[in-house]
């Protein structure tokens, strides 16, 4: 049994496709260790030199790779929700029962959406405690603290657009309390200070702008359905791409 | 037993019991990851099979049978893509689809002929294929009557499809043979 799979083994490695995904032996040379550290998307991502307490659980407790396995979760059932669900008043909140109560795996991957959006806003505000508490923030890294401030905010973004899509009660009155807060904003807001003064209407404010209407209707159901899936999705990929690039070049910081 | 006698038997086995254990975690684990993948794979592949259509229903009901006359009726065409023929024997119900492409035939009375806009196929009120590319005869629905109300049911997706035979005139299926249960209702 094990002759025969060392056999199957030994053909494989010899294959075209195999040479191609892997460009290097195996890691049993120091030159190779490193051939595998370089050729690897996912190991690249760790720095050059890395020291041993900051690789320690104890140091980073997972919580940035975690978060970004739940990001990666909500984006695989996210589009596979998507089969069913459309963003029309009259049968959003149909799909949404759909999914839960008829259609095979629904009630499943809508949990699985559902429990990885809450997971994932708290894991983002564990890292940035442990970030925070570790120093990690502070000069040369503080450009990456920015960038996932930016992480934090576009969460926060994610997780209220995702709220208004079920178009339950619940759903209606979040979004509408949440763009009375955008009404409210300085400057750009129809309440908010100086924003009458700058000629600011109910028809013409932020919150406007974001529900494409005055009150929450189609057109903010479709906006938040498309920031939801599209835009901040893109955004959120583009600047976890920058943060893991930041955090191979400026190195970990490790404990004292 | 004495003992000296189970000391060789120990130095032959090939896999230790710390050997044993480690093939067995590691059976177990891979087997469980890749039963759950799989679990998980079927699923998926389940999910994407919708349980419930929100579409047109294939099986309805169309009017009681008195309400066509002798001929081709043309009324239903849009909204159930279908005609109702009746013969001098009785009724039955055509699908007003084309068997080249899909398009659908319009129905000339002067003619008495069916025409597909889109390649120019000919069919008589039969269904039989006079002209142009099509390969096959016009469908005929399953029909039946309710037992309670006397209305015609028809089952849009129930099709009746014989091999046609090709003569000079064109491709043709002998007209008794199509004319049973149950797609023809003698009323």
């Amino acid at each position: 049994m094990l002759n025969l799979l060392q056999k199957i083994r030994a053909i494989v490695n010899k294959t075209q496709v195999f040479k191609s995904i892997f460009r290097h032996g195996y890691p049993d040379t120091d030159g190779n260790r490193a051939l595998v550290m370089f050729s690897n998307v996912i190991l690249h991502l760790h720095p050059v030199r890395v020291r041993r307490g900051a690789l320690k659980i104890k140091f980073t407790w997972c919580l940035g790779g975690l978060t970004f396995l739940f990001f990666i979760l909500l984006a695989i059932t996210g589009v596979v929700l998507m089969f069913y669900y459309v963003p029309d008043t009259r049968r959003a909140y149909n799909d949404i029962r759909d999914l839960g109560t008829v259609i095979y795996f629904g009630s499943l991957f809508r949990a699985v959406h559902r429990w990885s959006a809450h997971a994932m806003v708290f894991s983002v505000w564990m890292h940035m405690t442990r970030v925070f508490m570790t120093g990690s923030y502070k000069p040369p890294r503080e450009f990456n603290w920015v960038v996932g401030v930016i992480l934090l905010v576009t969460t926060l973004v994610l997780s209220w657009t995702g709220y208004l899509l079920p178009w339950d009660q619940l759903a209606l009155w979040a979004v509408t309390v949440g763009s009375k807060m955008a009404e409210a904003t300085p400057f750009i807001g129809a309440a908010g200070p100086f924003g009458p003064e700058l000629g600011f209407t109910a028809e013409n404010d932020m919150a406007f702008a974001l529900l494409g209407g005055t009150v929450v209707g189609q057109s903010a159901l479709l906006r938040f359905y498309v920031l939801h899936c599209l835009a901040l999705p893109l955004l959120m990929a583009l600047f976890i791409a920058v943060h893991f690039w930041r955090i191979r070049k400026d190195g970990f910081s490790g404990p004292l | 037993m004495a003992p000296e006698d189970n000391k060789g038997k120990i130095e032959d086995e090939d896999v230790s019991r710390r050997r044993f254990f480690t093939l067995m975690g590691l059976g177990v684990g891979w087997g469980s990851l890749f039963t759950a993948l799989g679990g998980v794979g079927v699923g998926t592949a389940r999910y994407m099979l919708p349980s419930v259509l929100y579409e047109p229903p294939t099986v309805f009901k169309i009017g009681t049978p008195e309400e066509y006359g002798i001929g081709v009726d043309t009324k239903l065409k849009k909204e159930r893509q279908i005609w109702v023929v009746r013969n001098e024997r009785g009724l039955y119900v055509m699908i007003a689809i084309c068997r080249h492409l899909g398009c659908t035939p319009n129905f000339f009375q002067d003619q008495s002929l069916f025409r597909c806009p889109c390649h120019g196929s000919i069919y008589d009120t039969r269904g039989n294929v006079l002209g142009g590319p099509a390969p096959r005869t016009l469908w005929r629905a399953a029909v039946s009557l309710d037992p309670v109300d006397g209305q015609i049911v028809v089952s849009f997706n129930t099709r009746q499809d014989p091999d046609p035979v090709g003569t000079p005139e064109g491709l043709m299926v002998e007209e008794l043979s199509r004319e049973v249960e149950p797609y023809f209702l003698k009323v």
